[in-house]
């Protein structure tokens, strides 16, 4: 089967910055697609121009085999979209919100019941139906929004970092909501900053300034990790790691909240890493042999992207 | 079609949503009304006058009671020393100071003109030629009783003026300037309603981070901004409706000419001010920024329209300006249908620079807006 959205070699600047560049990726139907990086790696603006909000300046980018320069409004048709900053009527009720959007998007008045009545079911906004959506607390709001974006059954799903500043129960939920969404046969594209939320997702796009680092299933990606890594207990040392830096057979060291996560070069057996790092600090240290997190991955990429990227 | 219909709906849900929004709607006219129509007064009353009977004679006594008897004028003193009268003026005692020369009833009486002297305080210009051109009518009216009251003297009278100016004012005989203002207001809230109204409504969507969900719904920018002015005109036609209403029970005035074409004339001016409202929405990121661009183009609208400050009066650099501001021309059309009944034939001119404005600053603005959005 052909893949519902064929990102190829696009590039997209706004005056001097160029906020992507030569991004290559497919995204299969039924697939739960994650575009993953920090803040300004391009993933909004990749996303804008999947619903037909931006143009491409160079490369191509089709859903569903329609390109979305020429064919907006039929791209539209078939997508739902959740802004990053979504927010909705807050001055009208949450049926009205839906029937609003239900309304802009010509879902047959007679179907209408029927599909509220399967939104009510997942998001349990039923009993809030008449409440102004400007009463509901976060997660009912993000529930409410992904509710409005559903209402014309759309093929395809792009959802922009949809649980920043949601709390973490609410998260939970929204990702449950999403892969019963994907079991149902829907497409999902979703942005995040959060790794955690990456290793949920089928398959990935690590994206940092505008390009792609790597992509692949979450899982691959770590286990694709296979230089030894190790990790380093000491409170005091996480602020100041630049001895250990300096030490042979050390290709990096990364703090990870109140321990350090070293990486060697491969070639240096554990016992004689960890001898080298005493001597260098002046005691006794431990280390502990770890498997690499998709964070790690995503550091490592950084590190060495950095220097063919640019 | 339907669309916008559905547009419609939502924004006059959200319109009535807010009780207080309602009350607003039907307060701010009659707010205005009362405070504008009687606050914004140019008529002049209850100048404080003196007199400086240098004659003294009953001809010139009588003549200088005349100001005693009058609204227009309070007698605050008589004066008989004519060098004391300058330091009245400069202090503030007094306004306006009548000097009736000696011989003054010898004059009238041998048929020679005797020559009044009118000294005014002249720092509220306005008011002053007012007040003068009130004297003027006194003496007149002061001369016509003097030819029924004593026909001996009809003979000479008659040669001291034989041609009497006698201006008559038609459509407002009392020369009262609510009269004047109150169309004006009319005008004020259609331009107060449809500019920020639909500069606050769009952005709003644009704050709230709702435009961008509509932007990617198979709606088209067209539809999206005929739902946003549509309801918006509505509201402004039913208000300037609550207005003549207010405007009739409070001040008795209703409107001479054809309602219809008033609504027409007023549709038209719409355009202009729909654009501005459009053009603001594109150019302001929140609602503070869009009132405040809203306040400055209405400041400028209103101070060169002839709302209050005759256009006239103005410098001709700023007279050219003026036909610039569509609401100069409308002010005008108001003005002549609500007072006099003009029919359209007579209004043609102002109407087709108004229309001419109108599509040409709407287009624009609908244009700059579909491109923002692009």
């Amino acid at each position: 089967m052909t893949p519902l959205i064929s990102v190829d070699h696009f590039s997209k600047s706004y005056e001097e910055v160029r906020a992507v560049r030569d991004l290559t990726f497919e995204v299969n139907r039924g697939e739960l697609f994650g575009l993953i990086g920090p803040d300004g790696a391009g993933k909004t603006t990749t996303m804008r121009t999947l619903v037909t909000l931006l143009r491409p300046d160079t490369g191509s980018v089709t859903v569903d085999g329609m390109d979305v320069r020429t064919r907006m409004k039929d791209i539209r048709a078939i997508t739902g979209y959740m802004p990053q900053r979504f927010s909705l009527y807050p001055d009208l009720s949450v049926e009205q919100n839906i029937r609003f959007f239900a309304d802009l998007f010509a879902v047959p008045r007679e179907e209408l019941p029927a599909r509220m009545d399967r939104l009510y079911r997942f998001s349990r906004l039923e009993a809030f139906s008449r409440r102004l959506a400007g009463r509901l607390s976060g997660g009912m709001k993000q529930k409410l929004a992904l509710s409005c974006t559903l209402i014309h059954d759309p093929v395809l799903l792009v959802l922009d970092e949809p649980t920043t500043g949601v709390d973490p129960v609410s998260r939970n939920e929204f990702w449950e909501i999403l892969h019963e969404l994907r079991a149902q046969g829907v497409t999902i594209v979703v942005s995040t900053p959060y790794m955690d939320e990456a290793m949920k997702c089928d398959r990935i796009v690590i994206m940092h300034d505008g390009a792609s680092l790597a992509q692949g299933s979450p899982r691959d990606l770590v286990a694709s990790m296979t230089v030894p890594m190790y990790a380093l207990d000491d409170r005091d040392l996480v602020m100041n790691f630049s001895r250990i830096e300096t030490v042979p057979g050390v290709r990096s060291v990364q703090s990870f909240g109140d321990s350090l996560h070293i990486t060697s070069d491969g070639d240096i057996l554990p016992e004689r890493l960890q001898s080298a790092i005493g001597g260098a600090l002046g005691r006794d240290v431990h280390l502990r042999p770890i498997s690499p997190s998709l964070e790690d991955v995503f550091i490592a990429l950084i590190e060495e992207g950095g220097v063919h990227v640019l | 079609m339907q669309r916008i219909l559905y547009l419609i709906q939502k924004e006059f849900r959200q319109i009535f949503r807010d009780r207080a929004m309602i009350a607003a709607l039907f307060a701010v006219p009659f707010i205005q009304l009362v405070i504008l129509g009687n606050a914004i007064t140019t008529d002049v009353t209850n100048v404080d006058v003196m007199v400086s009977d240098l004659d003294r004679t009953p001809m010139s006594r009588h003549f200088a009671e005349r100001f005693s008897t009058t609204e227009y004028f309070h007698l605050v003193l008589m004066e008989p020393d004519y060098n004391a009268l300058r330091g009245h003026l400069d202090n503030g005692r007094a306004k306006l100071a009548i000097v009736i020369p000696p011989h003054f009833q010898r004059d009238v009486i041998t048929g020679r003109t005797p020559v009044i002297q009118v000294l005014v305080d002249g720092i509220d210009g306005n008011s002053a030629g007012v007040a003068l051109s009130y004297l003027a009518r006194i003496a007149e009216e002061h001369q016509a009783q003097l030819l029924q009251t004593e026909p001996a003297l009809g003979r000479s009278l008659r040669e001291a003026r034989i041609i009497r100016s006698e201006p008559r004012f038609w459509f407002n005989p009392e020369l009262e300037s609510e009269v004047y203002i109150i169309p004006g207001i009319v005008a004020l809230i259609l331009l107060i309603i449809t500019v920020f109204l639909t500069s606050m409504g769009i952005v709003r969507e644009k704050e709230i981070g709702t435009l961008e969900q509509l932007l990617v719904t198979p709606i088209r920018s067209t539809q999206l901004i005929l739902g946003k002015i549509i309801p918006f005109s509505i509201l402004g036609f039913v208000e300037i409706t609550v207005a003549m209403g207010f405007i009739y029970l409070l001040f008795g005035i209703g409107v001479e000419g054809s309602l219809w074409l008033l609504f027409l004339e007023s549709a038209i001016f719409i355009l202009t001010t729909l654009g501005v409202g459009i053009f603001i929405s594109t150019i302001s990121e929140t609602q503070q920024q869009a009132l405040f661009v809203g306040w400055f183009f209405m400041i400028f609208a209103i101070l060169l329209s002839g709302f209050f400050i005759p256009i006239a009066n103005m410098p001709d650099v700023i007279q050219y300006l003026t036909y610039l501001n569509p609401l100069r021309y409308f002010m005008v059309i108001l003005r002549e249908i609500y007072l006099k009944g003009t029919p359209l034939h007579y209004l043609l001119p102002e109407t087709i620079a108004m229309a001419a404005f109108g599509l040409m600053v709407f287009s624009a603005a609908v244009l700059r807006y579909r491109r923002i959005i692009k």
